[in-house]
Formats: C-alpha cells, sequence, structure tokens
C-alpha cells in the first residue's frame, strides 16, 4: 500500500509569503499556504509516531489539509532525481521501523487561494520547477474534491534491463563506421545510440589498431573507458597537444614551465609543497600546515539545471580538497558566476520548432545562486569570497565557478601530508553515496531524449548532508588513524577515473564491478563504471585495516564497500561476476591517445577609439554606472552565504558600515593562529573583444593586486588558472587562447607567483534557435579567470576598502592611461572603442613592492583596487562603504577628467591615509612618480571631484544597491 | 578538575570545533563526541557537566530545521537527557542545536514538563539565509548563563531562526522570565520585528529563550563567532581606532561571555561543593 502524508504549514510560513510576493510582482493577489507532501509504500509510513515525526505541532498540522483554496499546484521529483528530503524522511523512518531500505518520497503542494486563472498557475510552476527534474500537477478545487485529493505519485526508477552484462564490438569496421560511434556513440539493439563518445576518428583508429594487437574484439565497457580517459575533460587534449612552433603544447610550455621557473628562482623563499599533480594545489600556511585551493567549473550543467549544477559543482569541489594528499579540511568556499543580465528576457530555443526554450537568465541565476548557497552552508564551509559578472552573450552557457581551500597538516602520521599512493596489494574501497545513472555522458545535454521521459533522469543534484558525513569521518577520524595508503575523489568519469588514477601508482587494478552497490537494479556494466553519482570517494586500503575502517565508517552512517583491488601487473581489468569485461594495458589506457597538432591565427579585434562628449551631469552618468550589474552591489548573494561559519571571518564580503561587496577576503582557518588566509580573484571576460591577451594579463594582475591592497605580500601568493573558452576548434579562438598564455607566463613570471592548480572549459558554445526558428551559436567571450590565495603572517595587517575616519588623506598609486577600451563606460555608452587596458608588470611590480611596506608598516588605513567602471566607481564605493563624504581634485593629471574617471588602467590601487602616517608613508614611495595625492575624505555628505561634480553619497548608494534589491 | 563539556557532533552539525575552542578559552574542558556514540554508551552523559548542541544543519534542515535530529535524540537517548537536565548541569543550544533542543521540548518545559513542544523555530519571514551581524539586549532572566552580560553584537547564520508560539505560550515564557535575548536596534531599541534588526520576523523580537530554571539555554545568534575582535564585522575599523590612539585591540569580544558564564557557574558550585 503507499501511504500519503500532508503536513500543512502555518498560514504565515515564509515559503508561501515568498510566493505570494512573486504573485503579487505579476499582479496577482493571492493567498498561499504550503503543505510538504511525503510518500511512501513502507508499511512503518502509516506509523502515528513516524507522522508525527514529519511535523511540529505547534506550527504544522498532519493530514489535516484544507479544502477551501481555488487552486492546488504539486511540485515533486522525476524518478531517480536526488531527492534529499525524501532521504532524511527515510532515515527518520529507519528511525521508527529498523528498517533501512524504506524509500521515502517529497514533494510539495501549494494552495493557492484568489482570482487567478489556471495559465497563471501553469506559470507559477513553471517558475517554481524544471521540468528536467521535476513533476508538477495542478488541479482546481472542484477537481481536487472530486478525486479526493492529489494523485498519489511513487517515482521509483523501473530498469527494463534483464540479465545485463557487457556488449562485444566487433571494430573491423569501415572508417565511417568508426567515425559514426566515436561521435553517436556505441548502437544499441533497436538501433539507437547510447550518447556521444567525443571521441575523433583519429581516436577511434587507434582502438581499432590497439584491439587488432589484442585480436580480439574490444566490449562497450572498454570503449567507453577509453573515451572517459582521453576525453578533453579529463586529458585536457587542447592544452596538451602540440600548437603551432610550441610542441610540448600550452599547458607543459607556459603554465607549468611558470611555476617551475619561479619555484628554482624562489630557491629557499619557495611557497609551493603540492603543484597541478593533486586534485588541488597546495601553498605553505605554516610550519603545521599547508593550504589548499581548487576552483573547479559547473558550466553546461547549470545551464539546464542551475541549482543542480551549481550545487553538484560546490560539493564537488568540496572533493578535491578532501581528496588532496591524504585528506585537507575544507575551510572556505568560492563562488563565481558569469551570467547575462537577469532583467533581460532574450527568447533562445534549443529546437527548431521553438518548443524547448532555454531557461530565462533570472532562473539561472537564482538557481546558482541557490545551488552554491545549500551545498556551501550545509557543509558548515564558509563561502565568502566570490564575484557575479555580467554579459549578454553568457545567456546559453552560463559559467559557474566554483572552489574550495583546504587545511592539511604538513605530517601525518610521521608521513607528508600531501603524499599517498595505492600500494599492489591494496583494496581498492568505494565510500559514500550509492551509484545510480547519473551524469552518464552528460546525457543532461540530450534534451531531447529527457523530454520523452528516460527511465532515471541523468542531471545530478548534489547531496551535501551524506558528503558532510563522509568528510567528518574521513577528514576529522580515520585520515588520522592512517588505515588508508590514498584517496581520491570520484567526479567526471566516476569509478573509471578515480580507480584510473590511483592504479598509475600501484601499476594496475582488478575491479569486480558486480560488488558497487546500486540505487536500483538493472545498470549496465558500463553505465556503473562511468557513472558520476556523486558523494563517493575512492580509497585504496591495506587488507588489515578493512574490517575496521568498514565498521567504523558504518557507525558514522557511511557506507563502504570493497570493489577489487590495486595490482601492478600493467593491466586495467574488470570482472563482472568471473567473467572478464575489461582487459587493457595502463599505458594504453592512460597514453595511448594520438596527438592532435593544433593551428593558430590571430586577429586584434576592436573598433576605431570613439570621441565621446563630455558627460554634461555627472549625477546621471554615476547612478547609471553604479547600477550596472557588474559593477553593483551583490549583497543579496553574501547575505545567504553564511560566512562566518568556523568562526574564521576576518574580513568579510561586506566591507564598512555601508557594507559594500568587496572582492577579497580574509579568513583565520587555525583559529589559535594570527595567521590570515587572504583570497581573491580577477577577470575582464570582455576585454576578450580587442584582445586576449590583455583580457589574461588584466584578470591576473588584478588577482594579484586585490590581495595586494588588503595586506599580503605578494611574495606570499600563488595563483590558479580557469580558462572558459569557446569554439575551441577553430584557430582563431584557438590563437587567443595561446595569446592570453603567453600574456600570464610572462606576467606571473614577472610577479613571481607560480600557478598551482587549474582547469579549463573549451567548448562553451550555445547552439540552438532563435525565435523564429533560425540556427544561433552563441559564445561566450573566452574568458579566464585567475584566482590568488595568500598568507598574511598577522591579520592585525589587514587592509579594507573602507576609509576609516574623516580628514584621511586620499592617494591615487599606479598610473591612469587613456584605456577605456571595453571598459564598463565605453559598454554603457554602447561602444567597445580600441585602447583595451594593457599591463604594465615591470611597473606594477615596482609599486607592489613598496606597497607591501607600507603596509607593513601600517601606514594605510583603507585600500581599494581599482577595476570595473574605473576610480568612478572606486571614489564612490569608498565613500558608500564608509558613509562618508571625499574632496577630490583630478586637475593635476593630464587626462580629461572623463577620461581620468572611467579609464579601467591597471596595476591601480585607491587608499587613504591617516594624517599622522603622511610624512612616512609620502616617504615610502618616494621616487615612485606614480605616487598621487588627490583629496581628503571629508566632513560632508557629498562626493566632491573639483570643477567636474558633486554626488550625494545618500543617492550613489542607492544607485549601487538598487539593482538587486529584493532578489 | 574543571567541569567537563561535551559537544555533540554528526549528520551535518558544523560547529562543534569552534565552540569547544570557546569552552577551553575560558578554561574549561571538554570532548567533541559523535551522537551514534552517544547512543552507543548514553551512561557518558553522566561524566558531564555542560551539554553543548552546536550549530549546523543536521540532516540538511530537512523536514523542518532541528527536527529530524531532535526525534533520533529523543527515540534513543530521552531518558538520559531528562535525566542530565535534572542534575546540576547547564545545556546550551546555538543555532541548530537552538533548532534541535526546541524540538525536543527541553525549552520551555513549564513546570518541569520536559519533552512537550510549545515553541517552533521556522521558515525565516524573508524566506532567504540570513547571515549577517545583529545586536541583542539581555531580556529579565535569572540564567546562570546570562548573569552580567547586557547586550551583545554578535551574528546570526540561519534559515530557520522565527521564533513562533501561540500567545498565551508567549505571555507565559515572560510571566516566567524565560526569554533570553531580544533583538534590538545598534541604537538600543526594540527591533519592533523589522528587519533586519530582527533578522527573521521572529514573535517579540525573541532571539533566545531559556527553560524555568535557566539552566537550559537555546539561543540562534552564535556567540562562538564573535568571541574575538578579530571576527567583528568592524574589526578593521575597531582596530584602525586602536591605532591611532596608540592602544591595543581587546583580545575578548561579547560572545565569550556566554562561555564565561559556565566557567564561573561550576567554579561557585564547586566551591561550594568543597
Amino acid at each position: 500500500m503507499t501511504y500519503r502524508i500532508e503536513i500543512l504549514a502555518h498560514k504565515d510560513d515564509g515559503r508561501g509569503l515568498e510566493i505570494e510576493k512573486i504573485m503579487d510582482g505579476l499582479g496577482k493577489k493571492v493567498n498561499v499556504r504550503v503543505v510538504d507532501v511525503y510518500t511512501s509504500e513502507n508499511e512503518t509510513a502509516a506509523n502515528d509516531i513516524f507522522q508525527s515525526a514529519l511535523g511540529n505541532p505547534v506550527t504544522q498540522k498532519v493530514n489535516q489539509t484544507p479544502k477551501d483554496f481555488d487552486w492546488a499546484l504539486e511540485i515533486g521529483f522525476l524518478p531517480g532525481v536526488t531527492d534529499n528530503i525524501g532521504h532524511t524522511a527515510a532515515e527518520l523512518l529507519a528511525l521508527c521501523s529498523n528498517d533501512n531500505h524504506a524509500e521515502v518520497y517529497s514533494s510539495r503542494l501549494y494552495l493557492i487561494s484568489g482570482k487567478v486563472k489556471k495559465s497563471d498557475i501553469e506559470a507559477l510552476a513553471e517558475s517554481l520547477s524544471n521540468k528536467l527534474i521535476q513533476r508538477s500537477s495542478i488541479k482546481d478545487n472542484a477537481t481536487f474534491k472530486k478525486d479526493g485529493g492529489m494523485d498519489v505519485i511513487v517515482p521509483k526508477v523501473k530498469l527494463e534491463n534483464k540479465n545485463v552484462s557487457a556488449d562485444k564490438i566487433d571494430l573491423n569496421i569501415s572508417d565511417k563506421e568508426l567515425e559514426e560511434i566515436g561521435k553517436s556513440g556505441i548502437e544499441n539493439l533497436d538501433g539507437s545510440r547510447r550518447g556521444p563518445l567525443g571521441l575523433s576518428l583519429l581516436y577511434m583508429k587507434a582502438i581499432q589498431t590497439y584491439f587488432k594487437k589484442e585480436g580480439r574484439a574490444a566490449t562497450d565497457i572498454e570503449i567507453e573507458t577509453l573515451a572517459q580517459t582521453w576525453s578533453e575533460h579529463c586529458k585536457h587534449t587542447i592544452f596538451a597537444s602540440p600548437i603551432d612552433e610550441v610542441k610540448d603544447g600550452l599547458y607543459k610550455h607556459y603554465i607549468k614551465r611558470a611555476t617551475k621557473e619561479i619555484r628554482e628562482k624562489k630557491g629557499e623563499r619557495d611557497i609551493c609543497v603540492s603543484v597541478f599533480s593533486d586534485n588541488a594545489g597546495g601553498i605553505i600556511f605554516d610550519e603545521d600546515y599547508l593550504i589548499t585551493d581548487k576552483v573547479e567549473t559547473h558550466n553546461s550543467p547549470s545551464a539546464l539545471d542551475p541549482f543542480g549544477g551549481a550545487i553538484t559543482g560546490i560539493v564537488g569541489v568540496n572533493r578535491d580538497c578532501i581528496g588532496f594528499g591524504q585528506g585537507a579540511k575544507p575551510v572556505i568556499n568560492r563562488y563565481g558566476f558569469c551570467l547575462a543580465d537577469p532583467r533581460s528576457n532574450p527568447q533562445y530555443f534549443r529546437d527548431a520548432k521553438c518548443m524547448n526554450p532555454i531557461l530565462s537568465p533570472a532562473t539561472i541565476m537564482h538557481g546558482v545562486v541557490a545551488g552554491v548557497e545549500s551545498g556551501g552552508n550545509c557543509s558548515g564551509i564558509p563561502t565568502p569570497q566570490g564575484f557575479v559578472v555580467f554579459d549578454d552573450r553568457f545567456v546559453g552557457k552560463p559559467l559557474v565557478f566554483v572552489g574550495t581551500i583546504g587545511l592539511i597538516p604538513r605530517e601525518i602520521n610521521g608521513k607528508p601530508g600531501h603524499k599517498k599512493k595505492a600500494n599492489a596489494g591494496d583494496k581498492i574501497v568505494m565510500v559514500g553515496g550509492r551509484v545510480g545513472q547519473d551524469g552518464i555522458h552528460g546525457a543532461t545535454f540530450s534534451s531531447v531524449a529527457l523530454d520523452e521521459g528516460s527511465p532515471a533522469t541523468a542531471v545530478q543534484i548534489g547531496d551535501p548532508i551524506t558528503q558532510k558525513k563522509l568528510s567528518d569521518a574521513i577528514i576529522k577520524e580515520i585520515r588520522d588513524l592512517g588505515w588508508y595508503s590514498a584517496i581520491t575523489d570520484n567526479g567526471a568519469g566516476g569509478l573509471s577515473s578515480s580507480v584510473g588514477e590511483m592504479a598509475e601508482q600501484s601499476g594496475g587494478f582488478h575491479v569486480e564491478l558486480e560488488k558497487v552497490p546500486l540505487k536500483y537494479p538493472g545498470m549496465s556494466p558500463w553505465e556503473i563504471w562511468i557513472s558520476e553519482s556523486q558523494e563517493r570517494m575512492t580509497l585504496a586500503v591495506p587488507e588489515k585495516n578493512i574490517d575496521k575502517l568498514i565498521k567504523h565508517l558504518a557507525k558514522r552512517g557511511v557506507e563502504a564497500t570493497v570493489v577489487g583491488t590495486y595490482t601492478d601487473s600493467g593491466r586495467a581489468v574488470i570482472s563482472w561476476d568471473g567473467e572478464t569485461i575489461l582487459d587493457l594495458e595502463m599505458d594504453f589506457l592512460h597514453d595511448g591517445n594520438p596527438e592532435t597538432p593544433l593551428k593558430t591565427t590571430f586577429t586584434r579585434g576592436g573598433e576605431k577609439e570613439p570621441n565621446l562628449d563630455t558627460p554634461k551631469d555627472y549625477n546621471e552618468v554615476f547612478a547609471k554606472l553604479l547600477a550596472r550589474p557588474n559593477v553593483a552591489s551583490k549583497e543579496f548573494i553574501s547575505m545567504q552565504y553564511d560566512h562566518n561559519v568556523q568562526g574564521s571571518a576576518v574580513l568579510g564580503p561586506l566591507q564598512g558600515k555601508g557594507r559594500v561587496y568587496a572582492e577579497t577576503s580574509i579568513t583565520r582557518p587555525v583559529l589559535s593562529s594570527p595567521k590570515g588566509v587572504v583570497l581573491s580573484q580577477g577577470l575582464f571576460p570582455r576585454y576578450s573583444d580587442i584582445d586576449a591577451g590583455a583580457m589574461a594579463a588584466a584578470s591576473l594582475d588584478m588577482a594579484v593586486r586585490n590581495a595586494v591592497a588588503a595586506g599580503v605580500d605578494f611574495t606570499q601568493l600563488a595563483l590558479l588558472d580557469n580558462f572558459c573558452w569557446c569554439s575551441s576548434d577553430e584557430p582563431e579562438r584557438l590563437g587567443q587562447l595561446k595569446r592570453s598564455v603567453e600574456a600570464i607566463y610572462e606576467m606571473a613570471v614577472k610577479y613571481e607567483t607560480p600557478f598551482i592548480s587549474g582547469k579549463d572549459s573549451m567548448f562553451n558554445d550555445f547552439k540552438g534557435y532563435d525565435k523564429d526558428g533560425k540556427a544561433v551559436k552563441i559564445s561566450v567571450p573566452p574568458t579566464l579567470l585567475v584566482s590568488s590565495i595568500g598568507v598574511i603572517p598577522h591579520v592585525q595587517h589587514a587592509i579594507s576598502l573602507a576609509p576609516k575616519a574623516e580628514g584621511d588623506l586620499v592617494y591615487l598609486l599606479g598610473e591612469t592611461k587613456d584605456e577605456l577600451g571595453a571598459c564598463e563606460y565605453y559598454d554603457m555608452n554602447g561602444v567597445l572603442g580600441n585602447n583595451v587596458p594593457e599591463t604594465d608588470a615591470h611597473q606594477n611590480l615596482r609599486l607592489y613592492k613598496l606597497y607591501a611596506r607600507a603596509s607593513r608598516d601600517r601606514l594605510i588605513a583603507s585600500a581599494y583596487a581599482l577595476g570595473y567602471g574605473g576610480l568612478a566607481a572606486g571614489l564612490a564605493k569608498k565613500a558608500i562603504a564608509a558613509q562618508v563624504g571625499m574632496e577630490i581634485d583630478l586637475s593635476g593629471f593630464d587626462l580629461a577628467a572623463d577620461k581620468m574617471l572611467f579609464s579601467e588602467s591597471t596595476g591601480r590601487i585607491l587608499v587613504s591615509v591617516a594624517p599622522q602616517n603622511k610624512k612616512a608613508f609620502e616617504k615610502n614611495f618616494k621616487g615612485f612618480e606614480q605616487c598621487h595625492y588627490i583629496g581628503s575624505v571629508s566632513y560632508s555628505e557629498n562626493l566632491m571631484i573639483r570643477d567636474v561634480a558633486s554626488l550625494k553619497v545618500k543617492e550613489l548608494e542607492a544607485a549601487y544597491k538598487n539593482t538587486f534589491k529584493g532578489y | 578538575m574543571s567541569a567537563q563539556v561535551i559537544v555533540l557532533s554528526g549528520y551535518g552539525l558544523n560547529c562543534e570545533e569552534e565552540t569547544l575552542f570557546a569552552f577551553r578559552h575560558v578554561g574549561l574542558d571538554g570532548d567533541i563526541v559523535h551522537i551514534n556514540d552517544v547512543i552507543d554508551s548514553p551512561k557518558m552523559l553522566e561524566a558531564y557537566q555542560v551539554l553543548c548542541v552546536p550549530g549546523g544543519f543536521s540532516y540538511g534542515d530537512d523536514t523542518g530545521s532541528g527536527n529530524a535530529f531532535a526525534q533520533k535524540m529523543k527515540l534513543a537517548l530521552w531518558d538520559n537527557l531528562k535525566a542530565f537536565v535534572e542534575r546540576d548541569t547547564l545545556t546550551l543550544g546555538i543555532c541548530n542545536g537552538c533548532q534541535i533542543l526546541t524540538n525536543l521540548g527541553l525549552v520551555p518545559a513549564f513546570d518541569k514538563a520536559y519533552g512537550k513542544r510549545d515553541i517552533a523555530v521556522t521558515y525565516n519571514k524573508s524566506a532567504r539565509y540570513q547571515c549577517r551581524w545583529i545586536d541583542l539586549k539581555v531580556a529579565e532572566n535569572n540564567s546562570p548563563w546570562l548573569s552580567g552580560i547586557e547586550s551583545m553584537h554578535i551574528p546570526v547564520a540561519h534559515g530557520e531562526g522565527r521564533f513562533m508560539m501561540e500567545d498565551t505560550t508567549l505571555a507565559k515564557l515572560k510571566a516566567n522570565k524565560q526569554i533570553a535575548f531580544h533583538y534590538v536596534t545598534p541604537e538600543g531599541q526594540p527591533a519592533n520585528e523589522e528587519f533586519p534588526y530582527n533578522p527573521n520576523g521572529s514573535v517579540g523580537d525573541i532571539a533566545a529563550i531559556t527553560d524555568e530554571s535557566g539552566k537550559v539555554l537555546v539561543m540562534m545568534p552564535h556567540p562562538e563567532r564573535g568571541m574575538f575582535t578579530w571576527q567583528r564585522d568592524d574589526y578593521m575599523e575597531v582596530k584602525d581606532a586602536a591605532q591611532r590612539g596608540g592602544q591595543e585591540v581587546p583580545e575578548e569580544s561579547d560572545g565569550l561571555a556566554i562561555f564565561k558564564n559556565a566557567a564561573i557557574y561550576f567554579e561557585s558550585t564547586l566551591k561550594k561543593s568543597a
């Protein structure tokens, strides 16, 4: 029998009020009651103790759903979608019944009263749910009463497969047929294909040759495994391939070489401990600890299911941290979103018939913001650090960056904490969640297949609590007992990738695939092997520790299963109920993919430099500039992200009384140590429209300069690179890529700031149709995110952006040039221009060295590194942050006032200095010609720019804060 | 020997480390113990004088914040828990711990009826998670947790922090002096349920309550995140002013007083028994 339990919330429930607000925004006055629904086929669900445990008697009522409403709307999950609320309810059921395998499914019912039409409710359903992962049903009052309520739905996965095994695939076929397999996947018995493998003909021929040599047919799981292992996602083939004259590829030749050269040059002063070789990069924090950092992207999934994509991303990168060395504790999260303006709503479709629209920019923004919120908050990891950048070209493919900083002892059980090795004979142990059809082939992208209702949808949703149990058990308990030899996370490619990587250390593996615990029966072996089901780590465990490890994890509510053995056979072997279904040379598996040389071209973009009129009304221009999404406050995000859990927050995301959304944060990850971790980042996607090299250089400089401004000595800084490119099969795009990599190599080596970790995502293009059914391709602007991480010896030396006292002196450090190309001000005026900011690393470095000395001597009261919106935005933000006026005089510069105010020249820091430090400050910068005294913090309520403008700080603040008010 | 503190962990609780750090900083000693280990040997509670359920996201707030963890404790530990609060002990629930202990009915526990749920801590009126610094004023209450405290500037971080109850419950809570903290404006005036001073719409601006004895305190704001000056949202301003005045920045801040009161309580009770 199926039981349905309905928990009616209080009439003043915040979630109901939220929907009333949404409807109100559409001009519809309604009253909403919220009902949480639980459905189960388990007999214990009838039990009173269980039913009352689901609700709170003070504010909720069990099974007393009222009948006085006009419309009922219920939203629940499709079969196979992660249902976290359902899982918790199932755990409660288990507590009441001792049945640990019961399933409970959650859904939510809204009872809506008001004069609204069915179409209004349908529109509401659309805004509250995502068809890819959720179902919704609507009933009017009469139907509800006639049917005796809503329909009872049990979203159970039922797979038709019986007696599944691996299929043999004959590769003695024509090139055309080979190409078809690589492109569309292996053919099923019914003639359909299993989904794209992303294997070029060149790769397919290498596979064909290999099996000819082995003298047998391939199996489906072998081809799927090679596709995973050789994928752009895992192998980063574009960065690894020979390109033009660069025979060793962009990654080795520029990125890795930069780090190598810097480390050699720094010698004793080298801060790096683990670079590029692990799930994250690691640098020295103090004598006892390392800090690690990793930034990932989760772009494509977020386009389809923004919440699921973002939560899976953040929880996934947490595992990169847990999988660093012997296991690092996640201590800070980062986020970053590149989105289209949420106030716009362009009409694009995935299909030519215009039946399948893309999600609106507002829906995507809400979803990704909420996804990181849920993932970070539920995991107890502070999320102080992030950004949002807007450009209309992110409409079809938003960029979602997620990062995690970890803390790990430098020595664990007498061994270096960052080292690990799976030994032959160690057991392969899968720990955490079970395996389902989640994320197979990124089948998520085949919206057609999903629309037709596949049995278990392929979209992943992270489950932070399952992972938190796993993380706590490993990092806080088992790691220090020394029970495992190696650990890594299950991310892209699932077991195929985690076991494959670890087995490189031992020299082989033998997996008994039937032992892998599944969410539901009937999965094929190849699916189990490459499934990307979340919340799993893979361990290498000596046999003698197996029993106690499994027992201990069970006590923490975490499942662990031995699924095979690491070997030194030189072969990757998988069996399925005793039958060998995969048997490949390790060398071929990891290094058998043929080289694909790449060629590039490069053409500088840009238009004629415009000659804009001098603004007549600066009040209006400032208000417009500050209201632009790239400049405006994103406080609504910071407030939702727990940024002080772990008690470690020093300098948060909102600075000063006026709560200005800052680019840099400082954290004390070890409460007993005064040392701080400084985090920041830089990116300027639009600069690529003129020159991707200038874009990359500006991004790197911004990442460094933000951190330097906050007080970190640049010798204690390390960097991470995330390339999010587009159309990376076009020579021109590859030319932009090469140019940007060259630029950051030069910059990093000059600054002596090493790269410690990086990731790339090379095809961020949306291919679809406009509202007339015409094919369109929208590519994101080539984007390089540079993230910075550094250590400050005492948080007392931290510098925030808010001026501290009236009468303080204001200085502009660094040179302002006629560089408005691709900047906010030009974009606001609808022009691109030509003079994109160029970065002079040599000149900047001079400034940063002098600045480091001044900040060490505590001569600087506040500092803001100028970026989007230039000096204009910098002055305004400082005034808003401290709720003070300023008196500024720019007449001493050669540039016209508008260019002074809106140029985005890099390498500049706007500071305020206490009058008593004036002498020492000026002495510190003596001989540096770009230290400009420009005015003071005043007692007035206005930001005065002499002979140019007089701006009311209150009005600036309103402009700065109104854009995202109410989000 | 100092009084011993047990701080619970597991299933998504996540503030156990900094919370134990706070207790240790004021001279108490203690352990972080996983809830399943307590359930395995519930008698261990007898060795402790302070029980703290820290902040976190137990069970992801599913089925209502603190509900599932409270149900787990109720089904497996109720008699031991009741025995614990009936001894001369102190109990503290912070944020998720506040939600858990309220769901367990350890507060308000009128007439010592521990276990009865009279109060709900539910969804913020804004339907948004709120992470922000707020101001608190101590209410008329004789709890040992509150002695000597007048006001506090510490943060909240929760999606469900809104105290809701029947009017009669509220009246009784007031009459019994069981309200511990009210949200106020930075100037110390009543928040009048106005956002952002009252960050969740809590009835009567209630931020924390106690049982009748005052020995069980549950609070939504986080004292352990505001125990040192460097944790404060105005730290940059405070340290700059100190530097200009040639002064040192005081190490301690408002939140520490809560933990100190636990140490003071047992210092005096231990003296009494000695």
